[in-house]
């Protein structure tokens, strides 16, 4: 399509606006965590990587970002079946109430977070285990689970219905139709699905903050707490940290499944 | 060797076949259904469960004198929350800030989509995706936290004003920075959900329109708005619900005045350390919410949120 | 050495029954770690290098520092009391009025037992509380402080400055308004005597100053923001602004003539530890009320601590925020734990509702 003339400059005048909106903060935090002075600073005093190796040293940032890890890994590896087996069953089945259910599944995004990090957190206190990691992992699981259907169910519907009742009346029993059929193509989708579980869980912050103590302080968390008590560079080379974490996940489904995913309608 | 371990996996499937005959007879197939969904159910179950307990907590009052919540049932929390004049006020900037953070995240990110599903150029096409999911996968802590650098007092944009001799401006600890960190935040969001809309739109429908002699403008208001609508109402109920409920963009960039609904919970619960209007907080919230989002999925349809692609 | 003092003095009874126990058991009694509560910035450094430092040293159990907001750290405490989890810190690094309401709650340790109580100022004693569920550690003012910059006159006399159109979005607040909602009632006409039954002045001096656009943010927020000259003007404690002055920044303070509120922090021990974690625990506090780690802690943070006799350190001999004699008190507004305890949270409340409206 031709997007040239008044078009294109409209398009690509709004557009570049969002690049640059959506990119400064990222620019700045990487250019600022190179600084040798002691406070943050734009543009920087100098050039060192002091900051990186006192980060290296900060034991505490270093525990943080392992539990982030183990937590979005929770997050992750419980989404997987669970997102899968609902998005096909929405997808596949003919269920009655579907309506309700849609509503039902869209709750972890009508419910404020901030109220369902505390009830929670209240929950998880009255069973005794609030205080251990993987609750955490759990939680963010569901706050976040409607990615995870979103991505699967735009697999299911975007494969021909027609290929599940071949394989059955060529005589393939169901399991083995779900396995050899429905699995593999949906298989784009679920990639999809679990980077985005992963990397939202090793980003959230809010319900984080109610579940997490000093002892299972996630990423997230420890930089919001050190936000709030002293702002040195050291702070913007954790967050360099992140923006690597956030490239090698655009990269990897970038190869994995091609970006292109996202702009096929469903 | 290939063969032997072909082999074995066709004997596995079968035994799983098995397996399955015996654990779920064909008499409940029609049931099968239900059984994927239990456990996505069961989890969101969890939030149900937690907003009953939200519940039974806004229902009691504190005790200053043991500052435990009494065992009576009673609405006191509720009237005390609508009684403060500051709740509404509240209230109101938040749903406002949720609003023009809406209309300006959907203003800005529909020709951001519409540029990445048209532009016949694969190279801008992958530059415009990654530009997105970069501050997607940043996550909003560490963004909010370059906004600091950048709007400081001493931050780039005011140095930037000085060598041109400008006077130094306050851009920090205002209402329209927060409102602008949130749009920030949002875009990628809204640009994500637009997306399917809009590539679900034929290009020859609105080469059409343009060969039929509408110029782009109108062939965009008439033709290319109206078909990405399911896209544009699923944008916007996720950037106003996500907006509506936010806490950490007013907490950094709003220098402690710019509070919304959020933080009047977080407040509750942990500066004056009152449970109980915290959770009556917490309830008026998800209503507000749930009302208007209900209202938009009643008059409008579930858009793009809907499982199946809206309105198929 | 700490050790040793503390067992002999708990009786020679004690000190045989350490010492009969075989070294492995006594090496699994040490916990592994010790979590204290603090604030960041100075407040932690302070406390890193004037106590938790000196105490691993000698006892060999690792301190970590956790910033977790003081608001926040209190219902979760009370929660894992009251559900028998083992709560998520060890020591709480708390104001005197918030760790009054966890004592009246019932989740704090009696720390009555501990050697180094001996010999404290009255002001370590808690107010309106049976024995001892808390120590006070020191006490601090909620100075005015200023950058001499933007006052080329001299130091501000009054808090009404504050009003001044000039300091437009240059003034700053704690976010609950916490040490100047007294110090409000009599910048706005009031007097002492109103505290807490009539509030009103003090109301109607926030209306106005929110005319003026005020900040509003917690104790590192106040050093940034005078590093980064977002401010000209602050109520904030000493301590902040003496960070940021060490930092190279050029900020002063002063008491105005309506005077600055005076309160104190200190350290209590919640419920719920193992025995052998609350021991250390409580070892921790009592080491924080020696000689040694007053000095060096509350020297670093430049407050006056509960055991006299420690100099001032050699930049606030004199200053106003460094209150030592009877008449240096006389220009501070103390208001009685209990009537904070009471009242605080109607203030906060209150504050919230005119700077939040």
């Amino acid at each position: 399509m031709k997007l040239s003339g008044s078009k294109g400059v409209f398009l690509w005048g709004v557009t570049g606006f969002c690049v640059l909106m959506l990119s400064l903060p990222t620019v700045i935090v990487v250019g600022a965590s190179f600084t040798s002075g002691d406070i943050i600073a734009f543009p920087p005093q100098g050039f060192s990587l002091r900051w990186y190796s006192e980060l290296w040293q900060l034991a505490s940032f270093k525990a943080a970002f392992w539990r982030s890890l183990y937590v979005s890994l929770i997050c992750t590896v419980i989404a997987i079946p669970v997102g899968t087996l609902a998005a096909i069953a929405l997808s596949r089945y003919r269920l009655r109430a579907r309506t309700a259910l849609q509503v039902i599944l869209l709750l972890p995004f009508t419910i404020p977070l901030v109220v369902s990090g505390l009830s929670m957190m209240m929950m998880f206190g009255e069973v005794r285990i609030l205080g251990q990691l993987w609750p955490v992992g759990l939680a963010l699981c569901v706050i976040n689970l409607p990615f995870m259907i979103w991505s699967v169910a735009a697999s299911v519907n975007a494969m021909d219905p027609e290929l599940e009742n071949a394989a059955a009346s060529c005589g393939a029993p169901p399991v083995q139709a779900f396995f050899t059929v429905t699995l593999p193509a949906v298989t784009p989708g679920v990639i999809t699905g679990a980077l985005l579980m992963f990397i939202l869980a090793f980003n959230e912050f809010l319900v984080s903050l109610f579940l997490t103590d000093s002892r299972t302080v996630t990423l997230p968390v420890e930089i919001y707490n050190s936000i709030r008590s002293v702002i040195t560079p050291d702070l913007a080379a954790v967050s360099v940290v992140y923006i690597v974490i956030a490239l090698v996940a655009v990269a990897l489904l970038d190869w994995l499944v091609g970006l292109d995913i996202f702009l096929k309608s469903k | 060797m290939a063969g032997a371990v072909q082999k074995a996996r066709w004997a596995l499937l079968d035994a799983v076949e098995m397996l399955a005959r015996i654990v779920w007879p064909a008499p409940l197939r029609g049931a099968l259904g239900w059984a994927f969904l239990a456990p996505a159910l069961i989890l969101v179950g969890i939030l149900v469960i937690g907003l009953g307990q939200m519940l039974e907590t806004s229902l009691h009052e504190l005790n200053l004198a043991t500052y435990r919540l009494g065992d009576a049932y009673t609405l006191a929390n509720y009237a005390t929350a609508l009684e403060r004049p500051v709740t509404w006020r509240v209230l109101a900037r938040t749903l406002g800030g949720a609003g023009i953070v809406t209309l300006v995240t959907l203003l800005l990110a529909f020709p951001y989509a519409y540029l990445l599903v048209r532009t016949g150029s694969a190279w801008a096409r992958k530059f415009l995706l990654v530009a997105l999911f970069l501050p997607f996968f940043i996550g909003q802590v560490v963004r909010a936290y370059g906004w600091l650098i950048i709007l400081g007092r001493e931050g780039l944009l005011n140095s930037a004003l000085k060598a041109v001799g400008l006077p130094a401006q306050d851009f920090l600890f205002a209402y329209p920075t927060v409102l602008f960190g949130l749009v920030q935040y949002m875009l990628p969001f809204a640009v994500l959900l637009i997306i399917p809309a809009l590539s679900a739109i034929g290009e020859e429908v609105e080469l059409a329109s343009e060969s039929l002699g509408a110029r782009w403008p109108s062939t965009f208001r008439h033709v290319v708005l109206p078909m990405a609508a399911p896209g544009l109402i699923g944008a916007s109920v996720v950037v106003f619900t996500l907006t509506l409920t936010d806490f950490a963009m007013p907490e950094i960039l709003g220098g402690g005045t710019q509070d919304f609904f959020a933080s009047a919970i977080y407040d509750s619960f942990f500066q004056i350390s009152n449970a109980g209007l915290g959770a009556a907080l917490s309830i008026l919230l998800t209503l507000i919410g749930s009302v208007i989002v209900a209202a938009v999925f009643m008059m409008a349809g579930t858009g793009t949120l809907g499982f199946r692609g809206g309105r198929r | 050495m700490t050790f040793s003092r503390r067992t002999a003095l708990k009786g020679g009874a004690a000190l045989g029954a350490t010492l009969a126990m075989p070294s492995i058991l006594r090496a699994q009694d040490k916990p592994s770690e010790l979590i204290v509560r603090a604030w960041g910035g100075a407040w932690g450094d302070a406390l890193k290098s004037g106590v938790a430092d000196p105490f691993t040293e000698k006892t060999g159990i690792p301190v970590r520092l956790d910033f977790t907001e003081d608001n926040e750290i209190k219902p979760k405490i009370w929660a894992a009391v009251d559900q028998g989890r083992v709560p998520p810190i060890h020591v709480n690094w708390d104001t005197t009025t918030n760790a009054t309401i966890s004592a009246l709650r019932g989740v704090t340790v009696d720390l009555s037992d501990l050697p180094n109580l001996e010999g404290l100022l009255p002001s370590a004693k808690p107010v309106g509380l049976e024995g001892w569920p808390l120590v006070n550690t020191y006490a601090y003012v909620y100075v005015c402080a200023y950058r001499p910059e933007a006052f080329p006159d001299g130091a501000p006399e009054s808090w009404t400055v504050m009003l001044d159109p000039k300091f437009k979005g240059r003034v700053a607040l704690y976010d609950d308004g916490i040490g100047f909602n007294p110090i409000a009632v009599i910048a706005g006409g009031g007097t002492f005597e109103d505290i807490p039954d009539n509030m009103e002045p003090g109301y109607e001096f926030y209306r106005k100053l929110k005319a003026n656009e005020p900040l509003l943010g917690e104790d590192p927020d106040f050093t940034s923001w005078f590093q980064n000259s977002e401010i000209d003007l602050a109520c904030t404690i000493s301590v902040n602004a003496r960070a940021a002055k060490q930092s190279g920044i050029d900020v002063a303070w002063t008491v105005p003539k309506e005077g600055c509120k005076v309160d104190t922090d200190g350290l209590w021990v919640p419920k719920g530890l193992p025995a052998n974690e609350e021991q250390a625990a409580k070892d921790f506090v009592n080491f924080a009320l020696s000689e040694e780690a007053q000095k060096a802690w509350c020297g670093a943070l430049g407050l006056p601590p509960v055991r006299p006799g420690i100099e001032p350190p050699a930049d606030l001999v004199g200053d106003p925020s460094y209150p030592t004699r009877p008449e240096d008190f006389e220009k501070l507004v103390s208001v009685p734990s209990p009537v904070l305890v009471e009242n605080q949270p109607i203030w906060f409340a209150k504050f919230n509702e005119i700077f939040q409206g």
